[in-house]
């Protein structure tokens, strides 16, 4: 055991370790209110605005990550003219911004079903009691119905953000530098394999039970009325 | 003295195949306190469901607070100018269900604050003072911290009373407000809307307590198939029934 290359390495890997952080907020937050969209576009009555959103569910629930990685980032290429006329060619070039736009939009996807879920099983009886008390549907929304499901899309959205920050790693291999790319960095100059990949789980360990501290403090918050 | 406060015309509603409602024609004045009554299947609940447009009724117009919605066929109720209306009837029409519907997410004083902040839009000082008056008004100001799920369901229902006073509705529609209720809790709600009663407040209840029918409301309306059978004095509608239905429901209730 070579501990010593983690010490000599620790600031590019800290480094790597933020970079996942940032990721992983980013692709969180913004696939958060994707999804949010998408799952009321879902619950749409109107066929003209459940079609979009079923489609991109439809294609980031159906096809691997790694796949839709290489897709946006690699094939992006291919319609350099068009993204530059439209000046978004700039961003698609930087694989960060590829990364983000992926994650974010696969975990909309999973997302909004687990939202279109929660919102649909919210009591019927309180929504009726909102109605009567005149609530227009944007008061509804707000003060019913998407506080109730959170908290009943609360456990299965924990699980899907903690399955989406271990999927950043796999934007290692379009040249991303986060936590797993930078180990890829420091192996092939040092070959200590083990000593790496084991400091590498042990900070994914770190954010996960950083992350499930977080949920279940928020989970005992959000159920405060079962106690 | 009798000034209408609600008037329903012609109120017909269908479900598939099923005639509900056949032509609901009622009024009623500032005070009443109405007992809606028949067996189960006479459209008691629809009918009170149909006057705040949670079932939009298929034809027949709905009068009240100044307002006017009329229905003639299946959009009703959909557009724009219909959907404000409704909603300003709504906050001036309470409404107290069989299995109460309180948010289970708010505490009981935030039901009760919850309309008239959110809705009525009134300054949250106001709304607080006034919502744990209501809550001392139902006998429940100690538990304004706690949830719903922490409550009996008798005093849920008291809670739901007092999120529906709190609109400062015209008229209060309870929908057989104590028939999920175990015997020993049906009292205390009663209580409560006997003594909303005394204080003059317009009400329809649909019930199966007959002893609230006889001794706290001044008009007995008897629904059978969708029709009113009979619309009486409890007096009248108790001792001299006209129609042989209600002399039928009458001794089988006693």
């Amino acid at each position: 055991m070579s501990l010593h290359v983690i010490w000599d390495n620790a600031e590019w890997l800290l480094e790597g370790f933020w970079v996942t952080v940032q990721l992983t907020a980013s692709a969180v937050a913004i696939g958060l209110i994707v999804a949010l969209i998408l799952a009321l576009l879902t619950l749409s009555t109107h066929r003209f605005y459940r079609w979009p959103a079923e489609a991109i569910t439809f294609f980031f629930r159906g096809t691997p990550l790694l796949v839709q990685l290489f897709l946006v980032y690699h094939g992006s290429g291919q319609f350099r003219h068009e993204l530059d006329a439209i000046g978004l060619w700039s961003y698609f070039r930087e694989a960060y911004f590829c990364a983000v736009f992926v994650l974010a939009l696969n975990t909309a996807a999973y997302s909004s079903e687990i939202f279109s879920g929660a919102i649909k099983a919210v009591d019927k009886h309180q929504i009726e009691a909102g109605r009567v008390a005149g609530m227009t549907d944007f008061i509804l929304y707000r003060r019913i119905i998407l506080p109730q499901a959170l908290r009943i899309a609360w456990t299965g959205y924990s699980n899907e953000i903690i399955f989406i920050m271990q999927a950043t790693s796999l934007v290692s291999i379009i040249t991303v530098l986060d936590l797993t790319g930078v180990a890829g960095r420091i192996i092939s100059k040092t070959f200590a394999i083990y000593e790496v990949y084991i400091a590498v789980a042990l900070l994914y360990l770190v954010i996960t039970y950083t992350m499930v501290f977080i949920f279940s403090r928020l989970e005992k918050r959000l159920n405060r009325h079962k106690a | 003295m009798s000034e209408t406060v609600l008037h329903l015309d012609n109120i017909q509603k269908r479900f598939g195949d099923i005639d509900v409602l056949k032509g609901i024609c009622l009024s009623a004045n500032k005070g009443d306190v109405i007992s809606i009554l028949g067996s189960s299947g006479s459209g008691k609940s629809t009918l009170l469901r149909c006057i705040n447009f949670l079932e939009t009724p298929d034809v027949g117009t709905v009068e009240f607070a100044g307002e006017e919605v009329v229905c003639e066929g299946n959009a009703t109720g959909h557009s724009k100018r219909n959907k404000k209306i409704i909603n300003n009837m709504r906050t001036q029409l309470g409404m107290v269900f069989q299995g109460f519907n309180l948010w289970s997410h708010m505490t009981v004083l935030e039901n009760v604050m919850e309309g008239p902040i959110h809705v009525l839009k009134k300054p949250k000082e106001d709304v607080k003072q006034a919502a744990l008056a209501y809550l001392e008004k139902v006998g429940l100001a100690s538990k304004a911290g706690q949830y719903p799920g922490q409550l009996s369901g008798g005093q849920k229902q008291r809670v739901a009373i007092a999120r529906a006073l709190a609109m400062e509705p015209k008229v209060l529609l309870f929908d057989e407000p104590t028939s999920a209720l175990d015997p020993e809790l049906v009292s205390e709600v009663l209580q409560v809307m006997q003594s909303l009663a005394t204080e003059g407040r317009t009400m329809l209840v649909v019930t199966h307590e007959m002893n609230f029918a006889r001794t706290v409301s001044n008009r007995v309306v008897f629904l059978h198939d969708g029709l009113i059978e009979e619309d009486a004095s409890p007096d009248d509608f108790f001792e001299n029934p006209k129609s042989l239905r209600v002399k039928d429901f009458i001794s089988h209730k006693k």
